[in-house]
């Protein structure tokens, strides 16, 4: 069982006897300390996606799931390649099937991500919670701010802007929560 | 032949204060008024709504008080039928048996979980989702609002015209007031203040006191009463009781029930309402206003305070949203507030035109209610 909090991409869930697979979560919190997950769900039989919502609390049946750990091989076009770091087996998927990840997702990365099988089809690709990226641009620190609490946006080598902290600069290494895409620190990379 | 009433169940828990029993009471009332249902309201605290509706006889474990069915939500369920539709209000976990009656049912109920009210744009992507299933019923997520694609605001049927003519007719209010016994001076400033403790409140009441014009400030018992007691420099206060400071007059309200509170926010020039029920009724009043939001850990009720404002505010001059918001945000945070207050009474004429067309604003949308009724409907 899962509580309605414990859920990500990548989990999941049996409904009425039907594997569904959480594509994306966003957590909420709702009135007076209540709190709500709102899932984007794919049935992995019958390819049907639906959008639900969770208490924090709720219960729900999970799905034990054969898992990978896998590395990025290649992008071609949509298509995403990972590698199996123990035997090399290649499995591909489409840019739909990582929606949840493809923000992070760039050439050359090297995080060992988790690979979820579901009778033998792979059904999605979790990252580490915290990875490292590139920062290839963002504006110059205005304030001289030090504290990390005045935020500003900057663009990864894949395209993707993240806020980060105003002392950043070009070129810096970053770590991310992917969890839900916040800026963490300056790498100790 | 005609066909049997819908009926309707609505679970009531009282966490605290009379947000949760406010709010099903009312919408429960408006089910039965208005969409001719059969409504039954359970309710686990019958002494909280008592203070709502004082003919309630809180020994009685049955009654049917204005077409409405309540019944005493007990520790031990007893053995009912479940409804056609059921509402389990603010996230309350219904009685297991009552959930396998629902699922014993050959026609499944409509079961939907009625959450809080939030300004917050994921309040529309939430909005009538499908949930977890008990055995094979399902529940939804129903969501009250005020954007496009949200439940809507609990409205009666005609309330803004009955606001209206109310507010048209001097003789009525002066009569309703004195009903009260509140009798305001022709030129004083009438506000009404249903807040909970604010250590700001001293630096408001200062600025009043301090003012050239005069000021009545009416205050419903309740959570506040006591910071009052302080400024006042008393020992307690109690309804009926009014003293002077300088410019300003406080009296004391006793706790009124919700239509008489409607009326009392129709007749102020500003209301400062709390929680959920009277913050939405001081919006239906069509009168310059300020919100103090229910606390929540981790102060995420700013960013709810911050959504609100940020759709209350939009059609201000940015002069006058800043004032608005600087005051509500003082408040909440339980800041001095007297600067923000002279703040907001230099765009008094602006407040007042806005409060009426945002209440108009509102009005277009379908109410709770209906909504629900709609909802209901199509899900069959």
């Amino acid at each position: 069982m899962k509580t309605g909090k414990e859920l990500k991409p990548g989990t999941v869930l049996r409904i009425d006897n039907d594997p569904w697979l959480v594509q994306k979560t966003e957590f909420t919190k709702s009135g007076r300390n209540s709190a709500i997950m709102k899932t984007k769900l794919k049935n992995l039989l019958t390819g049907y996606k639906t959008e639900t919502v969770y208490f924090a609390d709720d219960k729900l049946d999970d799905v034990i799931l054969d898992r990978k750990e896998v590395t990025l091989s290649f992008i071609s076009g949509d298509a995403y390649t990972f590698m199996d770091t123990t035997d090399y087996t290649m499995y591909e998927l489409n840019a739909e099937d990582i929606e949840a990840v493809l923000p992070y997702i760039e050439e050359g990365m090297q995080d060992v991500c988790a690979l979820t099988m579901y009778e033998e089809k792979v059904v999605s690709v979790e990252l580490p919670t915290t990875i490292s990226r590139q920062v290839v641009y963002t504006e110059n620190a205005a304030r001289g701010d030090t504290s990390g609490k005045v935020m500003k946006p900057a663009k990864l080598a894949n395209g993707t802007e993240v806020q980060v902290a105003d002392f950043i600069e070009i070129d810096e290494w970053i770590d991310i929560d992917t969890r839900d895409g916040s800026f963490k620190s300056r790498s100790k990379k | 032949m005609p066909q049997p009433k819908t009926r309707w169940d609505i679970f009531c828990t009282v966490v605290d204060n009379y947000g949760d029993i406010g709010v099903t009471w009312r919408l429960a009332r408006q089910l039965v008024a208005e969409h001719a249902l059969t409504v039954r309201l359970w309710v686990d605290d019958l002494r909280a709504f008592e203070r709502l509706c004082p003919e309630l006889d809180i020994h009685l474990d049955t009654q049917w008080q204005q077409g409405v069915e309540v019944r005493h939500w007990p520790a031990e369920w007893p053995e009912t039928d479940a409804a056609d539709v059921v509402i389990a209000a603010f996230a309350c976990q219904l009685p297991t048996r009552y959930m396998d009656a629902m699922a014993e049912r050959q026609q499944r109920p409509l079961w939907l979980n009625l959450d809080y009210l939030s300004a917050e744009d994921w309040v529309v992507g939430c909005h009538r989702l499908p949930s977890v299933k008990y055995k094979s019923v399902q529940r939804y997520f129903f969501f009250p609002g005020f954007q496009p694609d949200t439940g809507g605001l609990l409205r009666e049927r005609n309330l803004i015209e009955q606001r209206q003519a109310f507010q048209r007719d001097r003789a009525s209010q002066r009569q309703f007031l004195q009903g009260l016994g509140i009798a305001p001076a022709s030129d004083a400033l009438l506000i009404s203040l249903f807040a909970y403790e604010n250590p700001g409140l001293a630096s408001w009441l200062d600025v009043l006191a301090a003012d050239v014009s005069p000021t009545h400030l009416l205050v419903p018992e309740g959570r506040i009463v006591g910071d009052v007691a302080r400024w006042l420099e008393v020992e307690s206060l109690k309804a009926g009781d009014l003293q002077i400071r300088g410019a300003l007059t406080v009296q004391v309200v006793p706790f009124i029930h919700q239509d008489q509170y409607d009326r009392l926010l129709w007749c102020c020039d500003f209301n400062a309402v709390r929680g959920e029920d009277s913050f939405v009724r001081a919006q239906w009043a069509g009168r310059p206003m300020l919100w103090h939001i229910y606390q929540q850990d981790e102060d995420i009720h700013m960013d709810k305070l911050d959504a609100f404002l940020a759709l209350y505010t939009r059609a201000l001059s940015p002069a006058a949203a800043d004032a608005t918001s600087g005051f509500w945000r003082a408040w909440c945070s339980g800041q001095p507030v007297g600067q923000h207050w002279l703040a907001v009474r230099e765009h008094w004429s602006q407040l007042q035109s806005h409060a009426e067309a945002w209440s108009l604003e509102q009005a277009l949308q379908a109410d709770l209610a209906t909504a629900l009724v709609h909802f209901y409907r199509n899900w069959l």
